[in-house]
């Protein structure tokens, strides 16, 4: 039965965490050595965890599924990292950064770790310059800001578009400095496969090397999870191709509780989808609303090309239901606008899934070289993508997942309800409620992994002392044969018909048309039940050639299809379960009469986390949100 | 192991040792060459000047020994690098374009190979006098050496022309991108003045080619006579 | 579109590995590289044989995963783009397309068009890190850093480690690698206690790995999907020399932490 305390220190909000950084035990120095800490992932969570527990003197053993921790999806995130330094002095403080936080997440965030989170957010900055990340400088030297995501201070640093790329290589460096030193030992290549639970406390993990195939299995005295997120459940998302729920998916089966696992942030400004054989979205920057106008034709017969339209013919439609905010709504109203307007059938492009981002506006008030200058790079990408000129004919953009608020349930601690499994950046539910804010997923990873997990591992490992279970242990053996029978089971049988991404994309269908950017009770009803038939069909039918004693790429790809396949259905039930619009989560039965969401915290201001019970529905435990210190307020944008 | 081995095993000293002694080898090219075009002055001044040289047996032999221990310490550490380069790609690509690299960048070893025969031939050829027994040492009317006399004999044979001729061409091959190269391998590199250090080389080259290419074609075309 | 492909295939790091020819046709011109290779292996999966396995992860560009030889040239015919960033109409209709790995020896083949390359997280681990512990940095305003530096930083710090540069080199030289790193870090303040072991240090790893010397062809850059500039192996060549005419004066290994308790 799982108890959900989220453990938040007593006290004023402003010293909650000095309070439990004073009250947590420490271990000694000499114990330190003898203490084996399992970290499962290189993102800017895992690889700034590892390093930093590496550094204060733990047994650090740390996995990744890549052929270099370098390569984690952190990589990928372009636009900045928000913190609370003020040095533009334009009245940014750490209380602004935490209302901005909890109120972007529409209140479904516990205060307390939000508050935590923007006290961190300054010294992320000074750990990273310290290690070399070049983040932007204005002439004389000082670090540069931007303003993002419609906030209305300049609080976001960046290293050019590839915020993300500088801030792993910085904890990645941080990393390889503990591996020379011998205090992490690395093991890419290495998937993770399953937990192991014993007397109610994580003691271990399975893995598969990817390259031989062997299973193995690692025991430790804490396990800490840096998985990332499965916005790559949606089939198609922002997402690298490797990323997957598995980890996660796994420790939920064996007792840790997951949390809002319906919250998934879908991002407005991608690159349309246009035929099947497509693997991935691209994201274009969301700076491209600040100067392109979205719009599509008013009749959905209409096949006339963009130019061809005159303006009385075209619809605005962000600038005529938001007079006040138009095209930069935030992510999730935008993102909503879009799909409603398509599925009116008035989108445009193959299958009509897009909308006009037009620049013929601009061009025609500020220049060509103005917009050249700007968006430059973002054009020539786009141009070679889709093979088309956006300075002469408007960019074609659609939504697409991006991030996932859910994740695992941990308390104040980032320890989770599996005692002893601790869980980071975007894998935990995190502090972003239920709506992130851009530039706050890089300072959420690096605050968990630098500057939380090592104090609060330190008191869990103090306090509970009990050395490792070896792996002849009765729980190591049952977690090794669970992984055993699955792999079996997936590479068993002959005759088979369809390959795992056929099901993959059947699944990302069923999600994305009824759990997706806005849902209905009878549409999450209907993919509760075509889930279940979907995954008896999977393993009936799915072919993985080869073997298990070697790299076979499709055996790792169809095992976490099939977790995708579990996992999905548990999203469904979260969202049906919560009767009210609030961020990401918009039902269309709670709106208000001009389409805006209806939030409900009477009933709904509350965490849902969900046990696994085999066999059965999830149940749903209630970590109920107390505002203490800021009030809920609705957001309206119109 | 010991300092010198450690200093040698890296590849980054071993290119700045070998670049500054192929540099040597560059200044003596040059020298060679200003040296030799005296050949338009006249029997007279050649002669003189190499007369002079050899009155400085010290200086010369200083000279020689230097040039050896340089073209030494080159071939050698170039070699070891060439083959440890060869081992750092065991399966050659089945296709294969380039993009950047030169042809002179490319045959570096080749050229090297051939530019090594070629001096070897030379020496036995215009300095030991082995190849053309038929033209033993004359004296001037001085009693000098007649180098004039040596050289006008080479060259209008057209098969040491030929021979010259080819060698010339390697050696300008080779120069062109040792020269450029040394600039980066020493770390000198700047915005502006990268494209000119790249024509230094192909100046340097074609400067000595030339000069070199200028006496013999002076020969076998009648210009200079015995 | 329809192409002819010839692929590297090769079972295993120790088996003999050769070139098998595949036919493939319905190639949108819209779709990537690896879509089309995507396209192929679910036909190959269809039919129970095994899929060609190459390396992708976040198909944008920037985790540095995507390693082909296509017709000759690390990461195909397109400048300044990784494999992921290719798009089929780049090519001619019913061209043969040769794909190979990355061939290195430092480079071993895992399986079909795979490969290690731990090799560059080695020569990370000799150097490539400025030993800050977590915790008590001063702020990140207290050092300045002219705008000019720190662009230069970037530019050399925008390397995503895909390992082009060795495979275009004629003598398989991770120099551009390296010097990526080494200048990158270099230019900083906050790198420059550590820049002559440092230097020393990751020379060393690279010769130690088996990578070839710098012949100063500058293939590498021509291939280098984030185009970092020949220009910093000149810095790392600057930065050696230096190093080697100050000579090292900190101890090979730093104590540990809480030495007191040992």
């Amino acid at each position: 039965m799982i108890t959900l305390d989220p453990n938040v220190p007593a006290g004023p909000l402003e010293m909650k965490w000095d309070r439990r950084r004073f009250s947590g035990q420490l271990v000694s120095p000499t114990n330190k050595r003898r203490i084996k800490i399992i970290v499962v992932g290189t993102g800017l969570a895992g690889a700034s965890a590892a390093s930093t527990l590496g550094q204060l003197g733990y047994q650090v053993e740390c996995f990744c599924f890549h052929d270099s921790p370098r390569r984690a999806h952190s990589i990928a995130a372009q636009g900045g990292i928000n913190a609370a330094k003020n040095y533009q002095d334009d009245g940014d403080s750490v209380a602004r950064l935490f209302y901005d936080t909890i109120k972007g997440g529409d209140f479904r965030s516990r205060e307390a770790n939000v508050y935590r989170l923007a006290q961190i957010s300054t010294q992320i900055i000074d750990q990273c310059v310290a290690l070399g990340v070049p983040f932007a400088r204005e002439y004389g030297g000082q670090l540069a800001n931007r303003s993002f995501g419609g906030v209305q201070v300049s609080r976001t640093f960046y290293c050019r578009g590839q915020t993300g790329q500088q801030l792993l290589l910085g904890a990645y460096s941080a990393l390889c400095w503990q591996i020379e030193r011998g205090q992490v030992t690395m093991r890419p290549r290495t998937e993770m496969l399953d937990v192991i639970v014993a007397d109610g406390h994580a003691r271990g993990i399975v893995v598969r090397d990817l390259v031989t195939g062997r299973l193995s299995v690692h025991t430790a005295h804490a396990v800490v999870l840096a998985t990332g997120g499965y916005s790559n459940v949606y089939y198609l998302s922002t997402n690298a191709s490797g990323c997957n729920v598995t980890a996660t998916c796994r420790a939920w089966k064996q007792g840790a509780a997951f949390a809002n696992p319906s919250f998934t942030q879908i991002h407005p400004t991608a690159i349309p989808p246009i035929g099947d054989h497509q693997a991935k979205l691209t994201l274009m920057s969301e700076s491209l609303r600040n100067d392109g106008r979205i719009w599509v034709p008013v009749s959905p017969s209409d096949r006339r090309p963009p130019h061809a339209i005159p303006p009385s013919e075209r619809d605005y439609f962000l600038e005529r239901r938001y007079p006040r905010f138009g095209n930069l709504v935030p992510r999730d109203v935008a993102s909503r606008a879009v799909k409603a307007i398509c599925d009116e059938g008035c989108g445009v492009g193959p299958g009509g899934q897009g909308v006009y981002l037009d620049f013929s506006d601009v061009i025609r008030q500020q220049g060509i070289d103005i917009v050249r200058e700007r968006y430059g790079n973002l054009f020539e990408m786009y141009e070679r993508i889709t093979g088309e000129n956006a300075y002469e004919v408007p960019m074609r953009i659609y939504p697409a997942p991006h991030y996932t608020m859910g994740g695992l349930w941990v308390d104040y601690n980032l320890m989770s309800t599996i005692p002893g499994l601790f869980v980071i950046g975007e894998a935990n539910f995190a502090d972003h409620g239920a709506n992130r804010l851009g530039a706050s997923s890089l300072m959420q990873g690096l605050a968990d992994g630098y500057f939380i997990l090592p104090y609060t591992i330190g008191h869990y490992l103090a306090t509970v002392n009990s050395p490792p279970i070896t792996e002849d242990h009765g729980a190591s053996r049952a977690a090794l044969e669970r992984v055993k029978a699955r792999l079996k089971k997936l590479l068993q049988g002959k005759g088979r018909r369809r390959t795992a991404a056929s099901f993959h994309r059947a699944l990302g269908k069923i999600l994305w048309d009824h759990c997706g950017m806005s849902r209905r009770a009878a549409g999450i009803r209907g993919a509760l039940e075509a889930i279940p038939s979907l995954r008896e069909e999977f393993w009936r039918d799915v072919i993985v050639p080869g073997s298990g004693e070697a790299l076979n790429q499709e055996l790792e790809y169809a095992g976490r299809v099939a977790d995708f396949l579990e996992f999905a259905e548990l999203m469904c039930h979260d969202a049906l379960h919560r009767e009210e619009s609030c961020g990401a989560h918009f039902r269309e039965e709670y709106q208000t009469e001009d389409g805006e969401p209806r939030r409900d915290d009477d009933r709904f201001a509350y965490v849902a986390a969900w046990e696994y019970r085999e066999g059965e529905t999830p149940v749903l435990h209630k970590e109920p949100l107390n505002f203490e210190f800021v009030q809920p307020t609705t957001r309206s944008y119109q | 192991m010991s300092r010198v081995k450690v200093f040698f095993n890296s590849s980054v000293n071993s290119k700045i040792v070998a670049s500054l002694a192929g540099l040597g080898l560059v200044g003596f090219v040059i020298f060679h060459m200003l040296g030799n075009l005296q050949v338009f002055e006249g029997r007279d001044a050649i002669n003189g000047y190499a007369s002079i040289l050899r009155d400085m047996p010290i200086f010369l032999w200083t000279a020689r020994a230097g040039l050896l221990a340089a073209a030494g310490v080159h071939v050698g550490l170039t070699l070891r690098l060439a083959l440890r380069n060869r081992r750092a790609r065991s399966v050659a690509y089945a296709a294969r374009r380039y993009r950047a690299a030169s042809v002179a960048s490319r045959t570096m070893a080749l050229t090297g190979s051939l530019l090594l025969a070629f001096i070897i031939f030379h020496l036995l050829h215009l300095t030991v006098g082995v190849i053309d027994p038929s033209a033993p040492d004359g004296l001037d009317t001085q009693g000098r050496m007649d180098v004039y006399g040596k050289i006008v004999r080479a060259f209008s044979n057209p098969l040491y022309v030929g021979i010259y001729v080819v060698g010339q061409l390697i050696l300008g091959l080779h120069l062109s991108h040792a020269v450029s190269s040394v600039f980066q391998t020493w770390g000198i590199e700047h915005a502006a003045l990268d494209h000119l250090f790249k024509l230094v080389g192909s100046g340097v080259a074609l400067l000595v080619v030339l000069g070199n290419l200028a006496i013999i074609f002076a020969v076998f075309l009648g210009l200079l006579r015995a | 579109m329809k192409f002819t492909l010839k692929i590297w295939r090769q079972r295993g790091p120790n088996e003999r590995g050769g070139f098998v020819t595949y036919s493939v046709d319905e190639v949108s011109p819209d779709m990537s590289f690896l879509e089309m290779l995507d396209a192929l292996n679910q036909r190959l999966i269809a039919t129970a044989e095994e899929p060609v396995a190459f390396e992708h992860d976040c198909r944008e560009g920037i985790c540095g995963s995507c390693s082909l030889v296509i017709d000759g040239v690390p990461h195909g015919p397109d400048r300044g783009v990784t494999t992921c960033q290719l798009y089929m109409r780049r090519f001619a209709d019913e061209k043969t397309i040769t794909i190979e790995p990355w061939r290195a020896k430092a480079f071993p083949i895992i399986k079909d068009l795979v490969v290690d390359r731990r090799a560059l997280d080695r020569i990370m681990q000799a150097g490539g890190y400025i030993s800050v512990n977590t915790g008590g940095a001063v702020d990140g305003n207290t050092l300045l850093i002219g705008k000019d530096e720190a662009e230069t930083a970037m530019d050399a710090a925008s390397c995503i480690g895909c390992g082009a540069c060795v495979a275009a080199c004629k003598n398989a030289s991770a120099m551009l690698f390296v010097a990526a790193k080494v200048s990158h870090l270099a230019t900083l303040p906050q790198g420059k206690p550590e820049r002559t072991r440092r230097v020393m240090a990751m020379v060393q790893a690279m010769d130690r790995e088996g990578f070839g010397s710098c012949g100063n062809q500058y293939e590498c850059e021509a291939v280098c999907p984030k185009h970092v500039s020949v220009r910093f192996i000149a810095m790392l060549n600057r930065e050696y020399l230096r190093s080697g005419i100050l000579g090292t004066k900190m101890p090979a290994r730093s104590d540990p932490p809480h030495g007191e308790s040992y």
